[in-house]
């Protein structure tokens, strides 16, 4: 199943976009909603039951705006203990990254040197 | 699915929350279809990005669940937040069981030895005295209240026990959710 690893990486780091967008400025679920779906391919009903629970865990809270047109619009902005919650996350997504890509991106040399043998043989 | 569709068989699944959570649940999603509808998209686009209505209620039960276990620690709260956990299918209960049971058994014998211990000591305190017990009627007096005080605190430890091995159930659950997976499931058949 290759799908797999794809979910499971996926909903690792979903917290963290999110956190990051809300970082970058105040949104509403929609608009985050569509921005992640666009870019990590998530289901945008999801981002519901997510922000409920950052809401609970007290990372992000909500305000209203009026809109010019229709009801007022739910906002959400990040609390203090959001910002550490993205610091954190972020320096552990950085450390898995780069231990992952020293991985992958190890040279192929350990591999060579028998192979060199074996032509030589 | 067209809007009205999707949203009656979200709020079929919300059933049992609390009215204003649900109302205010059931307002995020209105308003995610007049977001949708004012960016162009159809109902049927909007409601088939957003994912199975009856999982996301699943979603939604379980995390309210959870919420009100963090903030009243009562036997129906402890319920709740358990069943609506088992209904998301983050915990495979035959999995589970051969560890859950043994468990269970354990602090169900605990609570009843602490109820014994503390019923003995009742008995001892109120009869011994009268019926010319060894250590004479203070050493009955005493000894009564001391299994009575050892029964409350088996209770204690229990109870604290009980509350512990929740939150760790919910703990558990909360980080095998799997909150992708209505919306990737679909995902491999729209590509294949």
């Amino acid at each position: 199943m290759p799908e797999t690893i794809e979910i499971q990486l996926k909903k690792g780091v979903l917290t963290l976009c999110v956190l990051a967008l809300l970082n970058r400025g105040d949104s509403y679920a929609y608009e985050i909603a569509s921005t992640l779906s666009d870019a990590i391919d998530m289901g945008e009903g999801t981002i519901y039951p997510l922000m409920r629970r950052m809401q609970a865990d007290g990372q992000v809270e909500t305000y209203l705006v009026e809109s010019s047109s229709g009801p007022s619009r739910k906002y959400y902005r990040l609390t203090d203990a959001g910002r550490r919650a993205l610091e954190a996350q972020t320096a552990e997504w950085r450390a898995f990254v780069r231990a992952v890509d020293a991985i992958v991106d190890a040279p192929a040399a350990p591999a060579a040197t028998p192979a060199e043998e074996g032509a030589e043989q | 699915m067209t809007r009205a569709e999707f949203m009656g068989r979200l709020k079929q699944g919300l059933v049992g929350l609390p009215m204003a959570t649900a109302a205010e649940i059931a307002a995020d999603y209105e308003a995610h279809f007049e977001d949708g509808a004012a960016a162009g998209r159809s109902e049927a686009e909007i409601a088939a990005a957003l994912g199975d209505p009856g999982r996301l209620a699943r979603e939604l039960r379980a995390e309210a669940g959870a919420r009100r276990w963090g903030q009243e620690q009562t036997a129906s709260s402890a319920a709740g937040a358990i069943f609506a956990i088992l209904g998301l299918g983050a915990i495979d209960i035959l999995i589970l069981l051969p560890i859950v049971l043994p468990v269970f058994g354990t602090m169900l014998a605990m609570l009843l030895t602490g109820v014994g211990v503390f019923i003995a000591g009742g008995f001892v305190l109120a009869v011994g005295p009268f019926v010319g017990a060894p250590g004479g009627v203070l050493g009955a007096v005493l000894l009564g209240v001391g299994l009575m005080g050892l029964g409350l605190f088996m209770g204690g430890l229990f109870a604290l026990l009980t509350k512990w091995l929740i939150d760790a159930t919910i703990w558990y659950a909360r980080l095998h959710y799997r909150v992708l997976k209505p919306a990737l499931e679909p995902q491999p058949v729209v590509q294949a």
